[in-house]
C-alpha cells in the first residue's frame, strides 16, 4: 500500500516539476472553467441587438420596445425599411429583426402578427431569441388578452346589470298583465251573462192579407161604382146596381175595419192589428228591458276593459323600454368584434421568417463545422509539427545548417497548410454532394479557409515552440481550441457572455472565420462585405508569424546556451557523486 | 595552416565558470582530441570552436584562407557554417527517415547541387559501409551504424572541419574502433577533426594534438609527445607471475618509494619517486619472494595515465 503512495507521490512530483505539463494538466482545465465561468455566469441575454421595424412607431410600438429594453437588449429602430434591418442580420450587426404592427389593438378575429426575422444558420441563437422573446410576447399577448377579456367582461357586466333592471320591469308587466287578464276574464263572464235572446213569438199576419185583400176589393168596388155612376144615365137600375156595389164595398171596408179593430162586429176578438201590435209591444218591451240590462253590463265591462287597456298600454310601454334596453345590450355585445376564442386567448401571433433561403441543417451547420475541423486540425498539426521538429534528434543538426530560421518556420507552416488544404478539398468536395448550388462559392470559401488555417497553424506552432513535451503541447492546443470553441457562439451564444468578455471574444479568430464562412456560404455576401473580417484574420496570421519568428530567433539564440548550461550543470552534479563513491 | 584560434577564452553560465583563459589553435588537417572529466567543459569548448556559443571573454576566431585575416567565428557563423560539420553527443538525424533520405535532407539544406550531392552520398555510404542499409530506416540501424550515419550526416556537405562530441560513447569496443578508424580516414581526406571523447586510448591512437581540460582550464595542450614529456621518467610497468595474491604483492610494493601503484590489465604500473632505488628494491622483492618477472617495461606513460595523473592527483 505504501508503495502505491510513494509511486503516486513520485508521479505528482514529476508532473509538477515539468512546468509545462503541470500548467496544462492542472491549471489549463481550471483556467478554462474560470474563463467559461466568468463568461457565462449570467442568465441575461444582454448582448442581443434587436432591430425593430414598424410602419409607424406608435405608442403601442414604443411601449413594446420598452418591454424589450427591460432585458437590456440593445434596441435599434429601423424606421425606413425592413430590408436595412435584414441586411444587418446578415452582417451580424443585428441578431433579429422584429416587424411589429403599429397597433396591438385587436379589431377582429384575426390575431395581430409579429414577424421575427432571424438568421437560421445561428441555430442556437434562434432558440435563444425564441426562448427569450417568448416570455416578452407572452407578457404582451397576456396584456392584450387581458384587455380583450376585460372589455368582454365589462360588456357582460353591463348587460347583466341592464337585464337585471329590465327583469324587474317585466315583473311589474307580468303583474299588470295578470290583472288585465283577470279583468278581461271578468268582463268576459259579465258579457256572457248578458241576455240577448230574441223572442220566438210568431206573429200571425194572415189577417193583414185578408185586410189587404178586403181593402183592395173595396177599393175596386168603389172604383167600379164610380165608373158605373159615370156611365149610367142614372136609371134606377143602374142606380140600384151602383148602390149594390157601393154596399159591397162598404161591407168590404167593414171587414177591413174589423181587422183593424181586432174585434168582429159581434165583439169577438180576432187576430187583428191591435193584437198583433200588442204582442209586438210586449216583445219590444222585453227587448228593451234586456237591452237596458245589457247596456248596464256593457258599461261596467267597458270600464273594466278601459282599465285593462290602460294597464296594457303601460305594459306595452314597459316592454318597449325592456326591448330598447335589450337592443342596447345587443348593440353593446355586438360591438365586441373579437369573438373567436382562439384570438382572445392568443391575440398576438408570432411568425418566424428566415433571412436566408430555406436550407437544410447541414447548410447552417456547415460553416461552424468547417471552421471546427480547420481549427483543430491546424492547431494540432501546427503544434505536432513544431514539436516534432523541436524534439526531433535532428533539431540540433538543423540548427547548424546554413538555413535561415524563417525557412524552417515557413516549411513547417506550409507542410501544415498543404495537409489542411487537402483536408479542406476533401470536405468541400464531399460538401458538393450534400449541399446544392455552392460550387460558385468555393473559391471565396477556400480563401477564407486558407487564411483561417494559417492563423490556427501559427497558433499551434507558437504552442509547439513554447512548450517542451509533445503531450503537453497537444493538450494545450486542444484546451485552446476548446476555449475558442466555447466562446465562439457555436455551442452557447456569445450574446449570453458578459459584455467585457463578449467584446474580447468578438476578436476570437474562430468567431471571425465562422462569420466569414457563414456570410459567404449562407448569404452569398460579396467581397466588399467581408473584406474587413478577412483583413483582421490576415493580420492575425501575419502577427502570429512575426511572433513565431521572434520566438524562434530568441529560442535559437539561447538554445545552445541553455542546452550547454543545463548539460554542464547535469554533468557537474554527477562528478562529486562519483568522487564520493 | 591555422584554422581556428581561441584566445584567452572564458565561458561562464551565470556565476559558474565553465572555461577560463583557454588558448588553443586548431591547425588544418590535424586531429585534435579533447579529453576531460564529465562536466569539465569539453562540450562547451567544442561549441566555442564551432562558434555556436559565444565566449564570455576572449575571442574565438577563424583565419580567412584568402586574406589570412582573423575573424570572429560566432559573428560570422552564417559564412562559415557550410565549412563546419558538427556531430553532437547524441544522434542527430531523423529516425523515421531512411539512411539515404537523411543524407539527402541534410545535403539539400547545404544547397549542394543535386548531382554532387548524390555523388557525395554514394561515396559516404560506401565509405561508412552503409550502402546496403541505405533504404533502411535510421531507427532500425544498430548503434554503430547510427553513429556512422551521424558522421555521414556531418560530412555530407564536405566540411573543412569536423567537430565530434563523444562519437564513441555508448558503443562497444569494436564499434568504437571502427568509428575512430573512420575519423582517421576522414582526416586523411584533408578534413580537420576535433573530437571530444572519454575513449582515451582511442584519442591517443588517432589524435595529432591533445587538449586535456580540467578544472575549467585547458591543463595540457599539444602533440602527444608534448603532453607526455613531463611524465616520461616517472613510470614503469612490471608484469610478474606469482602464486601469491596480487593484493599481497601490492602491499609489499607499497613499502617502495612509489607515488602510486595502478593495477591495469593484469600488470602493475608503478610511479616511482626515485627510479633507481625503486628498481633495486623491486628486484630484491622479486628475488626474495621467488617471483617470475615476466616483463618490465619502463615505457612512455599512456594518455590514460597522464589523464589520471592530472585529474586524480590534482
Amino acid at each position: 500500500m505504501s508503495a502505491i503512495w510513494f509511486l503516486i507521490k513520485k508521479n505528482i512530483t514529476l508532473l509538477l516539476r515539468s512546468k509545462g505539463s503541470a500548467l496544462t494538466v492542472i491549471f489549463a482545465p481550471l483556467l478554462i472553467i474560470l474563463i467559461l465561468g466568468l463568461s457565462y455566469n449570467t442568465s441575461s441575454q444582454f448582448g442581443l441587438n434587436i432591430g425593430v421595424h414598424s410602419s409607424s412607431f406608435t405608442e403601442d410600438v414604443t411601449e413594446f420596445m420598452d418591454i424589450l429594453k427591460e432585458e437590456e437588449f440593445k434596441i435599434i429602430k429601423y424606421e425606413s425599411t425592413l430590408d436595412e434591418c435584414i441586411e444587418d442580420i446578415k452582417n451580424g450587426f443585428t441578431h433579429t429583426c422584429i416587424e411589429v404592427p403599429e397597433s396591438f389593438a385587436i379589431d377582429g378575429n384575426t390575431p395581430k402578427e409579429i414577424t421575427f426575422y432571424i438568421d437560421p444558420s445561428r441555430i442556437n441563437l434562434v432558440w435563444m431569441i425564441q426562448d427569450t422573446f417568448k416570455s416578452k410576447f407572452d407578457f404582451k399577448a397576456q396584456q392584450v388578452s387581458e384587455q380583450l377579456a376585460t372589455d368582454i367582461l365589462g360588456k357582460l357586466a353591463n348587460a347583466k346589470e341592464k337585464v337585471g333592471a329590465e327583469k324587474s320591469k317585466l315583473d311589474v308587466v307580468k303583474e299588470k298583465n295578470k290583472a288585465v287578464s283577470g279583468s278581461t276574464e271578468s268582463a268576459k263572464n259579465t258579457l256572457t251573462s248578458v241576455d240577448l235572446s230574441v223572442p220566438t213569438t210568431t206573429y200571425d199576419r194572415s189577417f193583414l192579407d185578408n185586410l189587404s185583400s178586403e181593402i183592395s176589393e173595396a177599393s175596386q168596388k168603389i172604383a167600379d161604382a164610380i165608373e158605373a155612376i159615370d156611365e149610367t144615365n142614372l136609371s134606377a137600375a143602374d142606380k140600384s146596381s151602383v148602390n149594390a156595389i157601393l154596399k159591397d164595398a162598404d161591407e168590404e171596408l167593414d171587414g177591413a175595419f174589423m181587422y183593424i179593430n181586432g174585434t168582429e162586429t159581434n165583439g169577438t176578438e180576432i187576430k187583428g192589428i191591435p193584437k198583433l201590435l200588442g204582442l209586438m209591444e210586449q216583445d219590444l218591451n222585453d227587448a228593451k228591458n234586456k237591452l237596458t240590462t245589457a247596456a248596464g253590463t256593457i258599461s261596467s265591462t267597458s270600464s273594466t276593459l278601459t282599465s285593462a287597456a290602460v294597464s296594457l298600454g303601460e305594459t306595452v310601454a314597459a316592454i318597449d323600454g325592456v326591448q330598447a334596453e335589450l337592443s342596447a345590450v345587443q348593440t353593446d355585445i355586438e360591438s365586441q368584434k373579437v369573438t373567436d376564442a382562439g384570438t382572445i386567448a392568443v391575440p398576438l401571433a408570432t411568425k418566424i421568417e428566415k433571412v436566408s433561403a430555406e436550407s437544410t441543417y447541414l447548410n447552417y451547420l456547415f460553416p461552424p463545422l468547417l471552421i471546427l475541423v480547420v481549427m483543430f486540425s491546424s492547431l494540432l498539426l501546427g503544434t505536432t509539427l513544431a514539436m516534432m521538429e523541436k524534439n526531433s534528434p535532428a533539431f540540433f543538426r538543423n540548427f547548424f545548417v546554413p538555413i535561415r530560421k524563417v525557412t524552417f518556420i515557413a516549411s513547417t507552416y506550409l507542410t501544415n497548410v498543404i495537409l489542411i488544404v487537402i483536408q479542406i478539398a476533401i470536405i468541400l468536395g464531399i460538401s458538393l454532394f450534400f449541399l446544392d448550388d455552392v460550387a460558385h462559392l468555393l473559391p471565396m470559401t477556400s480563401l477564407v479557409l486558407f487564411i483561417t488555417a494559417s492563423v490556427f497553424t501559427f497558433m499551434g506552432m507558437t504552442i509547439g515552440y513554447l512548450l517542451r513535451s509533445e503531450e503537453t503541447g497537444v493538450l494545450t492546443s486542444i484546451s485552446l481550441g476548446s476555449l475558442l470553441l466555447f466562446v465562439s457562439g457555436v455551442i452557447l451564444p456569445i450574446e449570453s457572455i458578459s459584455p467585457l468578455l463578449r467584446n474580447i471574444t468578438m476578436f476570437n479568430p474562430f468567431v471571425i472565420a465562422e462569420r466569414l464562412i457563414r456570410e459567404i456560404f449562407i448569404f452569398n455576401s460579396p467581397f466588399t462585405v467581408i473584406w474587413v473580417d478577412l483583413a483582421i484574420l490576415l493580420s492575425y496570421a501575419i502577427a502570429l508569424f512575426l511572433i513565431i519568428l521572434i520566438l524562434e530567433s530568441l529560442l535559437h539564440a539561447h538554445m545552445v546556451e541553455r542546452f550547454m548550461k543545463y548539460h554542464h550543470k547535469q554533468l557537474r552534479q554527477k562528478v562529486p557523486k562519483k568522487n564520493n563513491e | 595552416m591555422k584554422l581556428i584560434k581561441l584566445k584567452e577564452v572564458s565561458k561562464r553560465y551565470g556565476q559558474a565558470a565553465v572555461l577560463e583563459n583557454v588558448n588553443l589553435t586548431i591547425e588544418e588537417e590535424e586531429i585534435l582530441g579533447i579529453i576531460g572529466k564529465s562536466g569539465s567543459g569539453k562540450t562547451t569548448l567544442l561549441n566555442l570552436i564551432a562558434g555556436f556559443v559565444e565566449a564570455t571573454q576572449g575571442d574565438v576566431v577563424y583565419i580567412s584562407k584568402i586574406t589570412g585575416e582573423e575573424k570572429n567565428l560566432s559573428r560570422n557563423l552564417h559564412r562559415v557554417k557550410k565549412h563546419i560539420g558538427f556531430m553532437p553527443q547524441h544522434n542527430s538525424f531523423y529516425p523515421k527517415l531512411t539512411v539515404k533520405e537523411n543524407l539527402l535532407h541534410f545535403g539539400r539544406l547545404y544547397n549542394i547541387e543535386k548531382e554532387t550531392l548524390h555523388n557525395n552520398i554514394k561515396n559516404l555510404l560506401t565509405f561508412t559501409e552503409l550502402y546496403e542499409q541505405k533504404d533502411k530506416l535510421a531507427a532500425e540501424l544498430s548503434g554503430g551504424m547510427q553513429k556512422r550515419l551521424d558522421i555521414s550526416c556531418s560530412l555530407v556537405h564536405k566540411p573543412k572541419i569536423l567537430i565530434l562530441d563523444e562519437p564513441t560513447a555508448d558503443l562497444d569496443p569494436v564499434f568504437q574502433k571502427e568509428i575512430l578508424q573512420m575519423l582517421q580516414q576522414v582526416n586523411k581526406q584533408g578534413i580537420t577533426v576535433v573530437v571530444a571523447s572519454h575513449n582515451l586510448d582511442g584519442i591517443e591512437s588517432i589524435c595529432h594534438k591533445i587538449a586535456i581540460v580540467h578544472n575549467a582550464r585547458v591543463h595540457t595542450y599539444g602533440s602527444l609527445e608534448e603532453v607526455r614529456k613531463p611524465y616520461l621518467r616517472d613510470n614503469f610497468t612490471i608484469t610478474v607471475k606469482t602464486g601469491q595474491d596480487k593484493q599481497e604483492l601490492i602491499k609489499k610494493l607499497r613499502v617502495l618509494p612509489v607515488k602510486k601503484i595502478i593495477e591495469r590489465d593484469g600488470s602493475l604500473v608503478l610511479q616511482p619517486e626515485d627510479m633507481e632505488t625503486t628498481m633495486k628494491k623491486l628486484l630484491q622483492i622479486i628475488n626474495e619472494d621467488n617471483l617470475y618477472l615476466h616483463d618490465v617495461d619502463v615505457r612512455k606513460p599512456t594518455l590514460t595515465e597522464i589523464f589520471e595523473d592530472i585529474t586524480v592527483q590534482k
